[in-house]
């Protein structure tokens, strides 16, 4: 069976996936990862926004019209891979894209979903933050069951917690604070339209 | 005061007790303990801001930073098999307190939470209209709030909104039906 992988050759196929330098690696997954195509330009997208660090497309399954997809150029594959300044400015980017919506396209609300791992709900080898806009009654039903917690448990699950933060919080956090921010377009004025957005909000 | 009437602020506060899994000048996380899956976790400001877009650039960082390390101690400490990170922005989309807040899940097969949708059937000339009506708001995206190199306690000053208007924003919020 030619065109199977034989044991040997899959194992051959580890062994160099393993031997690749940072670097090589690197490339191998881009060339595997269709959004890292899309980055490129090699697959053809709708593109609402683009920095040096990211890119936004819109979702071509979308949940709801204007449902955005905010990209990082590099490939990750999970949100814990990222380093803590592009965790920072992927999520300014997607809280003015959530501005850009409320304003742009006439929505009362937006949602932004991470979902790490295919229990999660992932389905791209590429991380990504969903941006979507929303409406009442527009038939999106996410569901947040509610399962209350036994006193013991909320003391054993938070200290695991606790233990497993370990400080790592504050320690990265001056690094963070040091990280470059991206200049590009003009300062927006600092205040944002109350009562658009209120009007928007109370629409019910 | 709109402060004293949020429930965040008085958890802030400690006049409602909570288990706190981090804190520092401008940001607290707490165990929810009604959560989606044991170990959902509530990321939110100190400062009160009832909405996304009222959160200052430097703190969206900061929260987003906490919440990524969260979702990283999830998966360490609880052994999950996933996380989601989950912002609900406004009454349609699921918001139900008028204080920001992220939301980290963990997740594993078959636990009743759904976080997918039926895809929406667009055509061509649909999608280029709502194409071009988000380009032209987000020409300006690009210059963010530096942050602050100071120490972050003078960063955390309060919401650059009057009372007034938080009173107001919060009755808005509240017409819950």
């Amino acid at each position: 069976m030619p065109e199977q992988i034989s044991p040997e050759q899959l194992k051959a196929l580890q062994e160099k996936i393993k031997q690749m330098s940072p670097e090589e690696l690197k490339e191998f997954q881009k060339k595997q990862c269709i959004f890292c195509q899309i980055v490129a330009g090699k697959i053809q997208s709708r593109k609402v926004y683009e920095d040096e660090k990211t890119l936004a497309i819109l979702d071509i399954n979308p949940a709801n019209p204007g449902h955005v997809l905010l990209l990082t150029k590099e490939h990750y594959s999970i949100m814990p891979q990222l380093p803590d300044d592009e965790v920072s400015h992927v999520f300014m980017v997607a809280k003015a894209l959530s501005n850009a919506m409320l304003r742009g396209i006439e929505v009362q609300g937006t949602n932004i979903i991470v979902a790490n791992g295919i229990a999660a709900g992932q389905r791209a080898q590429h991380f990504m933050a969903h941006v979507i806009p929303r409406k009442e009654k527009d038939g999106v039903d996410f569901i947040l069951p509610q399962k209350p917690m036994e006193q013991q448990e909320i003391e054993s699950i938070g200290n695991r917690l606790i233990a497993a933060l370990g400080g790592a919080v504050e320690k990265e956090d001056e690094q963070a604070a040091q990280a470059p921010m991206p200049k590009k377009g003009e300062p927006k004025g600092k205040g944002i339209n109350l009562d658009d957005i209120s009007k928007l909000l109370g629409a019910k | 005061m709109a402060k004293n009437t949020c429930i965040i602020c008085q958890i802030i506060g400690n006049s409602i007790p909570s288990k706190k899994i981090y804190e520092d000048e401008l940001v607290l996380a707490v165990l929810d303990v009604n959560g989606a899956n044991p170990g959902h976790c509530f990321v939110m400001p100190k400062n009160h801001y009832p909405i996304i877009e009222q959160v200052p650039d430097m703190e969206i960082g900061k929260l987003f930073q906490v919440s990524n390390k969260i979702s990283s101690a999830i998966f360490e400490a609880l052994g999950a098999q996933g996380t989601n990170i989950f912002v609900a922005n406004g009454i349609p989309a699921g918001q139900t307190v008028a204080h920001f807040m992220i939301n980290v899940i963990p997740r594993k097969e078959n636990d009743e939470i759904n976080l997918q949708w039926q895809p929406k059937q667009l055509s061509e000339e649909e999608m280029s209209t709502v194409e071009l009506k988000l380009k032209e708001h987000t020409k300006n995206i690009g210059y963010f709030e530096k942050e602050e190199k100071k120490p972050r306690i003078h960063a955390a000053k309060p919401a650059a909104l009057s009372e007034e208007e938080e009173e107001y924003f919060t009755r808005q919020m509240r017409r819950l039906p």
